[in-house]
């Protein structure tokens, strides 16, 4: 049986209930509020065929588990003007996509975000673009993802934008 | 076991050509298409010729794809580059990779080529062609001349740019396949020029938090050479000749034979039994040595009536001089005879 152990720090003025009472009226102000909403894509480690030696999926190749839509705080950072590498190719290099999410979100439906994984995130309509995990944001032990101290509530995930032909969505 | 995969589907019935029926196809290939001048090669030419080789030679399949290659050069217009990537871009409008993109380092260098390479000064003009020529009256020849090509050194970095360590494989097989022997050839303008495999380099991006991707740079040294139609040289040859032949209808005479004059000549001085002296006018300056003498013991020299020394072995006459001598004999029944070496002054 999982040993648990009560946390009674802060416990004067703050406790479990206070705790879940501010992530009820955050998920509120989150997901009634804000509503934004991207789509995870779990990459399929096992359908996916990948190279024998260097573990690489041919373009379009990558197998992924029903795609699930979730609620986040979601910054996209500005994009840059660079050339790709020393060619003399320019390119506006979209900023990277940064996600605040709940972590009781993702325990609720019993899924979570790890290195690797794909998001995508429709700006528009008709046109949605797509990140791969970079940092899933899964130590979260500091004072700002643990409410001054108490308890990790939620996870800040980073992606970085991939090309189409690495993945493309559905 | 391995089995071999290039079926050659064409046989080729007509041999190649070897040796001189090579060069001259060769020379055929420069002049096809134009006049009997070979045809401008200038820089934009290389560069042409650099974006068809990677293109060809250098051309890659990745999954049944051919990974296309960027067809111009980009420089400083920044709309070029859309007009040959627009097909192979995101929805960012970015080119997507995999692909292929060559760069030329902007400045241009002095040619390394060892058979161009200051050779030959002032850009003297040689002997192309003679081209036969008809003003409607009458035929004549043109002569062509071109000056040494000029040797010109152009560095290209050719960038795969790619997110698969297969497609990067792919690539470099292909490079280091046709550069096995060091160096491969592109064809301008009816030319083979050659291009150096020098240095290969990683550009990867691989950074966490930025989008990873692969760039592998090649760079390529082309040893090409400049030629300008500007500076051939087309100059009519001789049409018409007029010989002309002078003859000597009188008959000349023997040429007049002279004696050798010396410088350095012996005088001897003869005296007959009974005889003891002898004089003579001299009308040059001369030094006298003595040589020799026959029957005389001893003699006396006079020069102008003036005596000048007995048994002298060096006498200076000046020009109008009279020489006496006056000798006596061992044996007066006998001829003497005494010889100096004269030495005009």
């Amino acid at each position: 049986m999982e040993k648990k152990v009560p946390i009674t720090r802060l416990g004067k003025f703050f406790g479990g209930e206070d705790f879940t009472l501010d992530i009820d009226m955050g998920e509120e102000w989150l997901e009634g509020d804000m509503n934004f909403t991207f789509v995870l894509y779990k990459v399929d480690k096992y359908k996916t065929k990948t190279d024998d030696v260097y573990g690489e999926a041919l373009s379009g190749g990558i197998q992924y588990l029903p795609p699930i839509e979730l609620k986040g705080m979601v910054q996209i950072v500005a994009p840059t003007n660079q050339r790709l590498g020393n060619s003399k190719i320019e390119q506006s290099e979209p900023g990277n996509l940064k996600v605040s999410i709940y972590q009781r979100t993702l325990d609720d439906l019993q899924t979570d975000i790890n290195f690797g994984d794909y998001i995508g995130y429709y700006e528009t309509e008709s046109r949605v673009r797509y990140y791969s995990v970079s940092d899933d944001g899964r130590v979260n032990s500091d004072n700002k993802h643990t409410y001054g101290g108490y308890k990790p509530f939620y996870r800040t995930i980073i992606a970085t934008p991939v090309t189409s032909n690495e993945f493309n969505g559905v | 076991m391995g089995f071999p995969k290039q079926v050659k589907k064409q046989i080729q019935l007509v041999p190649p050509k070897t040796l001189s029926a090579r060069r001259e196809q060769l020379l055929e290939y420069i002049n096809k298409d134009g006049t009997y001048l070979p045809k401008s090669v200038l820089h934009a030419d290389l560069d042409k010729g650099m974006l068809e080789f990677v293109k060809e030679e250098l051309r890659t399949v990745v999954s049944g794809k051919v990974v296309p290659t960027v067809d111009i050069l980009i420089t400083t217009q920044n709309w070029s580059q859309f007009t040959e990537t627009w097909n192979f871009v995101d929805l960012d409008k970015n080119v997507s990779p995999p692909f292929i993109t060559t760069v030329r380092n902007p400045e241009v260098k002095y040619g390394s080529n060892p058979s161009l390479l200051y050779t030959i000064p002032n850009r003297k003009q040689y002997y192309y062609a003679t081209v036969p020529t008809w003003d409607g009256q009458r035929k004549g020849l043109d002569i062509y001349t071109i000056p040494q090509p000029v040797p010109v050194d152009i560095t290209y970095s050719v960038k795969f740019v790619c997110n698969r360590m297969r497609e990067l494989n792919e690539l470099n097989k292909n490079v280091l396949q046709k550069f096995s022997s060091r160096q491969a050839y592109t064809f301008i303008k009816g030319q083979y020029v050659p291009i150096i495999l020098q240095n290969i380099s990683d550009e990867s991006v691989v950074d966490l938090d930025k989008r990873k991707y692969y760039i592998q740079s090649y760079e390529f040294l082309m040893m090409g050479y400049l030629i300008d139609e500007e500076e051939f040289e087309v100059k009519p040859a001789i049409s018409r000749t007029v010989q002309l032949l002078e003859a000597k209808t009188s008959r000349g005479g023997r040429k007049k034979s002279y004696p050798k004059n010396p410088s350095l000549f012996p005088l001897t001085f003869n005296f007959s039994a009974g005889t003891t002296a002898y004089t003579e006018n001299y009308k040059y300056t001369a030094d006298l040595s003595f040589e020799g003498m026959e029957n005389i013991s001893s003699w006396d020299v006079y020069i102008n009536d003036d005596f000048y020394g007995s048994d002298l072995t060096e006498i200076q006459l000046t020009s109008g001089n009279n020489l006496t001598l006056n000798i006596t004999p061992t044996d007066p029944s006998s001829d003497s005879q005494i010889v100096y070496i004269a030495r005009l002054i």
